[in-house]
């Protein structure tokens, strides 16, 4: 049972940590207002944080991520509370917000933790770890990644032995194994929503192996081992460590597909692979690329060059369907696919990587958070937008705003872009709110 | 039971049943570990050679090798003659 239960008051509760929610929240509490984070995971920085470079400047992703996250945490009107969710949002009579927020024990004192990786060292425990989508392990205590924000060290209960071995390395004592859930009582202006998405499950597709065929794996896998933070010590097939010299793409793997239950563009899939065909050229110099793919979607400012710099560099860009991949004795791949621009004759060719650009999906379980009024999500489970032209942050809950991929599939620059216009709109209502209260 | 400050896993000791799956994975770790740290004691090898040496799949010792070195037990050495597959060593090995 959940041992306290305080009372907390913001101005804004943001719900998720991710490049959109930290925006909103910067722009917030740089105005004056008091601001409450809460994100699910361990750090915050959403998918962002663990992309290699950006398309289409190719700037360094952690670079730009970095600086933007310590900001957050050091912000003095911004609170973030890490492994936490909310729930039971209910809209008040006057307009104002009350919700439950749930933080789970990390098993570690937050301000005592000095990131020092002892206990991690000491855990005989190793399980996959997340954050490098699964390709090498982790241990039970251990910090998220190298450049999380808070950079503190966190138990994995479900996979702890209680060994106390990293509670005896610990030189500070901050390890405590009797931390209970906490929660609160938040009473709130606005609700800002910045949930973000999750990947497409390339396993729902069998015939591409994915799971099976360990050198196939997702554009998410190849964004990890392009970072400068990647899982092994240079870009190699998880099947047997040969540096690869010849890399598939799948474009559109489970978007504009019906048989998956996503019929919409994911719109950054195209740009991503792109951008990785592009670095791979440069850390690979002797490979050999080629993009698969339906139509190539480069409709944003600089797009085009970007993509027709890719094709300048050398990257194969071959218009065909991809029916079916099977797997070699010596963990090559050999891809069926229609020739769409050769008159759709069917062809095979040989690759030794495959990457699946997978699409973009909601997060689920969003409208559920809201108790007495219903939050109206759109045809493909995205948050809704009621007024999409005048407004588009604005939801079907007067005072509740959405920013970010939570909207709908978008790039980084346009997450930020709509996180503006959330937080815009979160001020107003905020400042009409007072007003009414002072004019009472 | 009183919590005392760096012995506090006790407590929840007492109050929790460790899963056989998680005994498990702990004891397959431990082995694995073991096997590639030996194996890498008499010489640098690459995934397949190594994979052959411990008698595990090229995957699965590619997986627990990237682990290793990872946790700062193997470095990487020069790649082969082929520029293939990287050789890897143990850290305290020269
Ligand atoms: C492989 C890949 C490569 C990409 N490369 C680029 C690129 O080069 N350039 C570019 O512009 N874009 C790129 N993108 C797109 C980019 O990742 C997104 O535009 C951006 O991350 C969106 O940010 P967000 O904050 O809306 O969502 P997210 O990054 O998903 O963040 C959402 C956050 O909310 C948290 N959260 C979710 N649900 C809850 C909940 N119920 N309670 C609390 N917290 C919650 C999540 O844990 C997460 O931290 C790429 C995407 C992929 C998949
Ligand atoms: S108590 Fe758990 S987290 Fe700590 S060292 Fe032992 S197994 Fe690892
Ligand atoms: S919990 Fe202790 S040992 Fe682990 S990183 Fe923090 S200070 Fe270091």
């Amino acid at each position: 049972m959940p041992e306290n239960n305080k009372t907390i008051e913001y101005d804004a509760l943001i719900i998720g940590g991710g490049i959109a929610g930290g925006e909103a929240a910067l722009n917030l509490a740089n105005v004056g207002y008091k601001v409450l984070i809460v994100e699910k995971d361990l750090s915050i920085g959403g998918k962002m944080i663990l992309l290699s470079k950006v398309f289409p400047t190719l700037d360094c992703s952690a670079c730009i991520t970095t600086p933007k996250v310590s900001e957050i945490m050091r912000h003095p009107n911004i609170t973030v509370f890490t492994s936490t969710q909310a729930s039971n949002i209910i809209k008040k009579d006057d307009g104002t917000f009350e919700a439950t927020i749930t933080k789970q024990p990390r098993y570690v004192i937050a301000e005592d933790c000095t990131g020092c990786q002892l206990c991690e060292q000491a855990c005989p425990v190793s399980v996959d770890d997340q954050f490098q989508y699964n390709l090498v392990g982790r241990k039970a205590a251990y910090i998220p990644f190298s450049i999380a924000s808070p950079r503190i060290a966190a138990i994995d209960i479900a996979n702890c032995t209680l060994c106390g071995a990293c509670e005896r390395a610990c030189p500070t004592k901050c390890i405590d194994f009797t931390q209970t859930v906490e929660t609160y009582s938040l009473k709130a202006k606005t609700v800002i929503i910045a949930t973000g998405f999750q990947l497409f499950d390339p396993t729902l597709i069998p015939r591409y192996g994915y799971g099976k065929f360990k050198n196939v794996i997702t554009a998410m896998q190849m964004e990890r081992q392009l970072a400068p933070t990647r899982p092994f010590n240079t870009i190699l097939r998880p099947s047997d460590g040969k540096m690869p010299d010849n890399i598939a793409y799948i474009l559109c793997t489970g978007s504009r597909d019906k048989t998956v239950g996503n019929p919409i563009c994911s719109q950054v899939c195209c740009m991503y692979s792109t951008k990785q065909a592009q670095l791979l050229m440069g850390a690979l110099p002797m490979a050999d690329i080629t993009l698969y793919y339906l139509n190539i979607r480069a409709f944003g400012k600089g797009f085009n060059e970007f993509y027709a710099q890719a094709q300048a560099m050398g990257v194969q860009f071959t218009k065909g369907k991809v029916a079916k991949i099977t797997e070699k004795e010596n963990g090559n791949l050999l891809l069926r696919y229609e020739d769409i621009n050769g008159g759709g004759v069917v062809k095979e060719t040989e690759h030794d990587m495959v990457v699946l650009s997978v699409g973009i999906l909601p997060n689920q379980g969003i409208a559920e958070l809201f108790s007495n009024d219903e939050l109206v999500l759109d045809p493909y489970n995205y948050i809704g937008q009621s007024d999409f032209l005048a407004s588009p942050a604005q939801t079907s809950i007067k005072g509740v705003f959405v920013a970010g991929v939570a909207s709908g599939p978008m790039d980084i620059p346009d997450s930020i872009l709509s996180a503006g216009s959330a937080s815009s709109d979160a001020a107003n209502y905020i400042r009409h709110l007072n007003k009414k209260t002072v004019s009472v | 039971m009183e919590a005392k400050k760096g012995e506090t896993y006790k407590v929840l000791k007492e109050k929790m049943t460790i899963s056989q799956e998680i005994k498990d994975n702990l004891k397959t770790f431990t082995q694995i570990k073991k096997s590639i740290l030996n194996a890498l004691k008499e010489r640098r090898m690459t995934v397949p050679e190594l994979s052959k040496a411990i008698d595990m799949s090229t995957d699965r010792t590619m997986y627990y090798l990237m682990t290793l070195l990872k946790y700062g037990f193997v470095v990487v050495d020069e790649i082969d003659d082929m520029d293939e597959y990287f050789y890897y060593k143990l850290k305290n090995n020269g």
